[in-house]
């Protein structure tokens, strides 16, 4: 089982790297997380939203309700410069980290 | 279309935020659960099997209130292994033993189980016994609020033995590495306190625990909310 501070990263990453693409409200989200990872990484609602508001509350993100064309109120996240700042040196640790397990299982299989 | 906003708030009732915070909090995630309804009914997905996967985004109401509340007000109170198990545990410690000190001063003598009338197997208190299912019971209940897993409901539900089993186990080390107790304790009266505080007790405990782990593992099944 994948312990929590992995999952917790691993999501925060994700987040953050959809929302680099614009903007984007919750289900959205989740989403184009579950497409773009085909499917391995599936949101519930208590993965996604204590998530996003904890990055709301760390300055990484910015939501506000906007209404859509159809007329449906959206709570719609950005990242923030902050959120930004944090991007990358989180990719380069993930890198880092899934570069060394690949090494790992190599040599362990060789 | 089943109402959203209706199961979100039931759902959510109890979340402990402002009465502003809470509507926002619950609108987001009812428009989160219809766009997802919306989208498997477009895919061609069933009414009823679009309504299952919905909901099956929010099978843990408890744990989804518990970590919307502690992500809102930015801080956690409590570790969550403290609330899910150590403190139901302790709790349910703590009435077994009172239950037990009320027993041994005001209630009937121990009862000897014995194989044959002969051979003693374990002293055992019966109505304090007979009360373990209810503290078992509660452990689980306790932990499973607290958003325990089934693993640590057990625990919490049996924590009343485990003191017993590690001052049972003690015994031989200290029999091997010193003298703090007498020498004649003999493998049969280990086995006795074995079987009379711990194997007996426990499986009164896991008899109060079981059917509430059973009972919220079937609510937690998406269909047993009704709209």
């Amino acid at each position: 089982m994948i312990g929590t501070g992995i999952k917790r990263g691993t999501a925060e990453l994700a987040i953050l790297s959809v929302l680099e693409e614009g903007p984007l409200h919750g289900y959205e989200m989740a989403r184009r997380i579950e497409e773009q990872t085909k499917g391995a990484l599936r949101f519930t609602l208590a993965a996604l939203y204590p998530m996003l508001y904890r990055m709301e509350q760390r300055g990484w993100i910015r939501g506000a309700w906007e209404t859509s064309q159809s007329g449906r109120r959206k709570r719609c996240y950005r990242l923030t410069p902050a959120g930004k700042k944090k991007l990358s040196p989180l990719r380069k640790e993930w890198a880092e980290l899934f570069g060394a397990l690949k090494r790992l299982t190599k040599v362990a299989h060789a | 279309m089943p109402d959203w906003r209706e199961i979100v708030s039931k759902g959510l009732s109890g979340l402990k935020l402002g009465a502003a915070e809470k509507e926002e909090v619950r609108a987001e995630l009812a428009e989160h659960l219809e766009e997802t309804y919306e989208a498997l009914l477009r895919e061609g997905m069933s009414e009823s099997a679009a309504i299952r996967r919905t909901l099956s985004l929010a099978e843990d109401w408890n744990d989804l209130r518990r970590k919307i509340h502690w992500a809102r007000k930015g801080k956690e109170t409590m570790t969550d292994r403290m609330k899910q198990l150590w403190l139901p545990g302790i709790l349910a410690f703590a009435l077994s033993t009172g239950m037990l000190v009320l027993i041994q001063t005001y209630g009937p003598k121990l009862w000897v189980a014995s194989w044959r009338g002969v051979l003693p197997l374990g002293k055992l208190y019966i109505p304090w016994l007979l009360l373990l299912p209810f503290v078992g019971a509660m452990g689980a209940y306790l932990s499973h609020r607290a958003g325990g897993s089934r693993r640590l409901m057990l625990s919490s539900a049996v924590f009343p033995v485990l003191p017993f089993l590690a001052s049972i186990l003690l015994v031989p080390v200290n029999l091997m590495f010193g003298d703090f107790i007498g020498q004649n304790v003999g493998l049969m009266s280990l086995v006795m306190a074995l079987l009379g505080w711990v194997l007996v007790p426990g499986a009164a405990l896991l008899a109060g625990a079981l059917p509430v782990l059973f009972f919220f593992s079937r609510q937690k099944d998406p269909q047993q909310i009704a709209f």
